[in-house]
């Protein structure tokens, strides 16, 4: 293990001190994966359960993740706690400049973000392929281009991998660099927490993007048994990535909400909290509290698939219902941590962009604590169909379409932003236009979702297909590309190719839209999803769809070139406040310094506050360093 | 201060170029090794008896004990196979024959429904097999015992459905149940078969593995 | 609310009634499934269309108001302006708040109320069905045809109780008649989708997934499976369901008892448990 230099004065390590020395960085993780895969599978193994070899691929998977997060430097420091050596609170990855600390486990927020950023960027592009051959697969219904098997495996990871993207790219990019900003902190509540959120999340991804290496899987990603019970060691895949990417939801969400109830600075009151962290907060809340239920439900499946319980399998006392209700009562929630911080992102961009204040800010935060509050109760409306009580529909109908309310509170407070405002065409507001117009038709689609008579034609058809991606992808990627626009100057140092930016919204708003909104007839003229063929009258609907989520794809990469070719192959440094707005990171250089504050700040006025001419800046970054609040948050992190 | 950075875009760009490369290379494996991956096409040949066209399978417990058709390259020498692959093309309009030795031993049927023969022609089909004392038997046959299944072979698109009995204890070593039988094929189309007993050993239900992956016990009836 | 406010929500308001008026109109000739070939379809489809007329001049609305707001409220000069510092107004707020919550739970008790009406499934009270237990004519008010539809991996196939529990692999009903589906699978999830009939219901197995249905017009109609279940998910679907007179299906029924007589079915069951789940069946 590396050991960290002793830092009063000059790094001086005397000889005494020491030690035999191994880097910890992302290298050394993958070698030690790489072993503790070995080593996981062969102890599996030698149980010889009648488990179809499963016991040896999930130990396996399990072993390599902890061994992975070893080699990244996770046991340095308690090991070295535990072995009496000597120890700083940063670990030696944070010493390290340029590209390489990020590399290396690193408990500065700034560097996780951008961590994240680029990890979400990567899966984003392998769901996107898997999403290519997919519509590829689709262009003929019979003979099949993908064989069936094939094809369901691609279904299966395309959504797990775009499920781990959606979970996390805007709280771990956007909530992670720019919440400690925006609360005036120069450090989260448990950075080593939030690094190890990051870290989960490579595992994860190589772990599902093993799958087809041992035949793939074939539940979709809600992994509905008995279906996953009958599958072979590919699904182990699911089970591990997913607990994986469950448990940096919950590490991640602890982070958060202790951040921001904790460690916000003077002045940062309750009602000034820009609508960004409240979305953030609000995702967290719903991270925390669901995600521990689907982990305990895959560990239930991971038994049935090693140790022969039968937790699920009906004809041995269990019951699928167990795993659909565990799933979705997770799984609901899962679908607001997506969208609540994707408001969060267009609630806090239109007054920017709008230089109006954000109309209705209490309402806006009770929009979203509503919905948070609400989520719990609705999980049975994707069950309507599956032969529950009868008696139960009427209330998750009532509570569904109640849900609903909440949610038209970001349209109304959207639009009091809107209204008399001086917008700025600029790429962000785009996206945010982009986002509203999206989700006005997802939204509008679920409606038709939750009454059960409806439902019934609509359930498990491209109907219900749509509406999700009109939501997700509609939603919350183009809430994420506006965040991106964005705050890229802040956290790169550079601004992404404004032009190129605003081509690449007209292509991907016309390809989205032209794309996804004929799978609404798909689903009503009777197309199930997940199915590898269709009746022959449909052939030209989905050869359209097809053709237009080339196009689409192809606006991604064209997106993927603007932001290597600024970030990596343009030398010209962006303005510190490119936007001219106000909000605090916007008051800081460009590029940030490694101390978010000299000082702590002291916030003097409401985060929206254009249109006054007395108004002060958001804050006081001059203020008095004891500001009579002595705690976290208050000390500067020794670097 | 002048800083030269050449070296910084030239090294940032072979990065970038090496990183394309290699997402590329491990794309093409994907495709090439799994998504476009297929099973060989078996087209009917004309019959010497008789019109229309014949087919001749051949089911085992195991791809490593295949007999008539061997397929030593198999990953999965253990699983259940139709031998020696699961897609047939046949000509429209015709009569198709497919005559199946059955090697594996029988594992019984979940819904007896599938013991009795649709869609064939005649109603019946004819099976050379072993009585459980070992000695050959012949006939004709339009229904089995639901439990002496070893396999079965059903178009569900055209209604055919045939029971594939089980190879009995007794029968010498090496011997195999033929089953023929024959149908018509109408008008041109791509039509999927399958097994439909639970013959998936090693899965829960009996219908993963080789009932689960294309080219085992389904496939398709290309009819042109 | 000033001139200039006003102005504004005219040009927006005149405009919504004009545009909602016509995709109102455009929105009623939209023609939705199910249809009518059964009583609930019936209400599913005038459920869809009333949840259509709604949605449209919602749509319009919003995407009215993006459009204006986007060529109205535009920075002017050069140089960048702010907006006037409007923080809300509460009056506003809770109407908004209420006329959703309002228009939500009108279509809450709506649905509700299509539930309590397919549940009953008593359209044909009268003794237009004579079908119903074996060999019997007329039926007293209420009684239903009883059909079982096992999903199994990778077809549906069919069994009439009221008939010696003869099993078939194509769906034929009876018209004028109420009918009680039993869904229920042998292996894993599927999902009974009778598209034309306005039918969906999973088949668990171990669970007897109830659902009815009263057909009021002969014909055919698709029956799909709608729950991810396998490689041959997207395969497991007949076009040919059909609806036809009671005489002809008395017909049919007595052709699917003497196919089925050669073979040992199982006693008729809501439920069939596999054999014991063990990995080596």
């Amino acid at each position: 293990m590396a050991i960290a230099p002793i830092v009063d004065g000059p790094s001086i390590i005397q000889s005494s001190e020491r030690r035999v020395v191994i880097p910890t960085n992302i290298l050394t993780g993958i070698v030690l994966a790489v072993f503790g895969y070995w080593v996981g599978e062969q102890l599996g193994n030698s149980f010889l359960l009648n488990d179809a070899q499963n016991t040896g691929v999930l130990l396996g998977y399990s072993f390599a993740s902890i061994m992975f997060l070893v080699g990244v430097g996770f046991a340095n420091y308690p090991l070295a706690r535990l072995f009496g050596w000597r120890v700083t609170p940063q670990p030696a990855g944070d010493d390290h400049t340029g590209a390489w600390r990020y590399f290396n486990l690193s408990l500065d927020h700034k560097v996780i973000g951008v961590q994240y950023l680029v990890a979400m960027l990567l899966a984003m592009l392998f769901g996107g392929i898997g999403a290519m051959l997919i519509r590829t697969s689709l262009l003929v219904p019979d003979p099949p281009i993908v064989a069936p098997d094939k094809y369901l495996t691609l279904v299966s990871m395309h959504s797990v991998m775009m499920i781990f993207v959606a979970s996390a790219a805007i709280v771990g990019p956007f909530g992670n660099f720019f919440v400690p900003y925006m609360i005036g902190t120069n450090r989260m509540a448990f950075p080593r927490l939030e690094a190890l959120s990051f870290w989960l999340v490579p595992p994860a991804i190589v772990i599902l993007l093993a799958a087809p290496i041992f035949g793939g899987f074939q539940t979709g990603w809600t992994g509905y048994t008995p279906l996953s019970e009958q599958a072979d060691q590919g699904f182990d895949s699911y089970i591990v990535g997913f607990t994986l990417i469950g448990l940096a939801l919950v590490v991640s969400g602890v982070n958060m909400l202790t951040t921001i109830i904790r460690l916000r600075a003077p002045g940062m009151t309750w009602t000034r909290l820009p609508i960004f962290v409240w979305g953030v907060f609000s995702a967290s809340i719903l991270g925390t509290f669901a995600a521990p239920i689907l982990a305990a439900a895959l560990v239930m499946q991971a038994f049935d698939r090693t140790m022969n319980t039968t937790f699920f399998i009906s004809s041995a006392g269990g019951s699928p219902y167990l795993w659909e209700n565990l799933f979705w009562f997770f799984g609901h929630p899962e679908v607001y941590i997506f969208i609540l911080p994707a408001f969060g992102i267009v609630l806090e961009l239109l007054p920017h962009f709008a230089r109006k204040p954000l109309w209705g800010y209490k309402t806006a935060v009770v929009g979203l604590l509503g919905v948070t509050l609400l989520s719990w109760f609705v999980w049975q409306h994707h069950l309507f169909m599956s032969g529950v009580a009868p008696a139960i529909r009427p209330f998750f109908m009532f509570s569904t379409e109640m849900i609903s309310i909440p949610t038209g509170i970001v349209f109304l407070v959207a639009f009091g932003t809107l209204w008399r405002a001086r917008i700025s065409m600029s790429v962000p507001m785009l996206f945010c236009l982009g986002f509203l117009f999206n989700f006005l038709i997802g939204g509008l689609s679920g409606v038709f979702l939750s009454d059960v008579p409806s439902d019934v034609t609509l359930h498990g058809s491209y109907f219900s297909m749509a509406h999700f991606h009109f939501t997700i992808v509609g939603g919350e990627i183009f809430a994420i590309i506006a965040a991106i626009y964005y705050w890229f100057p802040k956290m790169t140092g550079r601004m992404l190719n404004q032009t190129l930016g605003k081509i690449h919204f007209w292509w991907m708003m016309i390809a989205f839209n032209l794309a996804f909104m004929p799978l609404f007839a798909a689903g009503l003229l009777d197309m199930p999803r997940r199915v590898s063929t269709y009746a022959v009258d449909l052939q030209t609907l989905n050869d359209w769809v097809s053709v237009w989520a080339y196009i689409l794809f192809a606006s991604m990469l064209f997106f993927a070139f603007n932001v290597i070719w600024s970030w990596f192959f343009t030398f010209k440094v962006a303005p510190a406040n490119p936007w001219q707005v106000r909000s605090i990171e916007w008051m800081l250089p460009t590029p940030l310094g490694r101390r978010n504050f000299e000082t702590i700040p002291v916030f003097t006025g409401p985060p929206y506050d254009y249109g006054n001419p007395n108004a002060k800046p958001v804050a006081d970054l001059g203020g008095p360093s004891d500001s009579g609040r002595r705690g976290l948050g208050a000390e500067p992190v020794p670097s | 201060m002048v800083v030269d950075r050449t070296p910084r875009v030239g090294g940032r760009l072979a990065i970038v170029v090496l990183g394309l490369a290699a997402l590329l290379a491990l794309l093409t494996g994907f495709l090439v090794t799994f998504v476009f991956h297929f099973p060989p096409t078996l087209t009917a040949q004309p019959t010497t008896v008789g019109n229309g066209v014949a087919i001749h399978l051949e089911t085992v417990a195991a791809v490593q004990d295949a007999i008539a058709f061997p397929r030593p390259t198999d990953p999965h020498p253990d699983w259940v196979s139709y031998l020696p692959t699961t897609i047939f093309k046949v000509p429209a309009n015709s009569v198709v024959t497919i005559s199946i030795d059955q090697e594996d031993g029988a594992s019984g049927l979940r819904n007896p429904y599938w013991s009795k023969a649709q869609g064939i022609i005649g109603g019946s089909f004819h099976m050379s097999y072993f009585d459980n004392t070992g000695a050959p038997q012949a006939g004709d046959f339009s229904v089995i015992d639901p439990t002496t299944l070893a396999h079965s072979f059903g178009i569900p698109d055209l209604g055919v459905f045939v029971p594939l009995q089980g190879i009995a204890d007794a029968a010498p070593a090496g011997s195999h149940n033929e089953i023929t039988f024959s149908f018509k094929t109408g008008k041109a189309g791509v039509f999927r078969w399958q097994c439909f007993v639970p013959c998936g050993a090693g899965s829960i239900y009996g219908n993963g593995n080789a009932m689960s992956t294309f080219g085992y016990m389904s496939g398709l009836l290309v009819v042109q | 609310m000033n001139r200039t406010d006003r102005t504004h929500a005219l040009r927006l308001l005149v405009a919504w009634a004009v545009l909602s008026v016509i995709g109102v109109f455009i929105a009623m000739q939209v023609h939705l499934p199910p249809g009518d070939q059964s009583t609930q379809s019936v209400d599913e489809t005038s459920l869809l269309d009333l949840m259509l007329v709604i949605s449209t001049p919602v749509f319009i609305g919003v995407v009215l108001f993006i459009l204006y707001s986007v060529f109205a409220f535009r920075q002017t000069g050069a140089v960048l302006e702010d907006g006037p510092p409007n923080h809300g107004n509460l009056r506003l707020q809770v109407a908004w708040v209420a006329i959703t919550a309002v228009i939500v739970l009108f279509l809450a008790v709506i649905g509700i109320n299509g539930l309590s009406n397919s549940a009953a499934a008593t359209t044909f009270a009268s003794s237009q069905s004579t079908l119903g237990t074996v060999g019997s004519a007329g039926t007293a008010s209420g009684h239903r045809l009883q059909v079982q539809v096992i999903g199994q991996q990778w077809w549906f196939t069919y069994r009439y109780p009221d008939f010696g529990g003869v099993e078939s692999a194509h769906l034929m009903l009876p018209v004028d008649t109420n009918i009680e589906f039993h869904v229920t699978s042998t292996d894993v999830l599927h999902s009974f989708w009778a598209y034309q009939l306005g039918v969906k219901a999973d088949a668990n197995p171990g669970v007897d997934n109830i659902t009815y249905v009263s057909t009021v017009q002969t014909g055919s109609f698709e029956v799909r499976c709608a729950e991810l279940c396998g490689i041959w998910h997207g395969h497991m679907a007949d076009p040919n369901g059909q609806v036809v007179s009671q005489a002809d299906f008395a017909t049919w029924i007595a052709q699917v008892q003497k196919d089925d007589a050669g073979i040992s079915l199982p006693p008729y069951s809501p439920i069939y448990f596999p054999h014991p789940p063990v990995k080596g069946s």
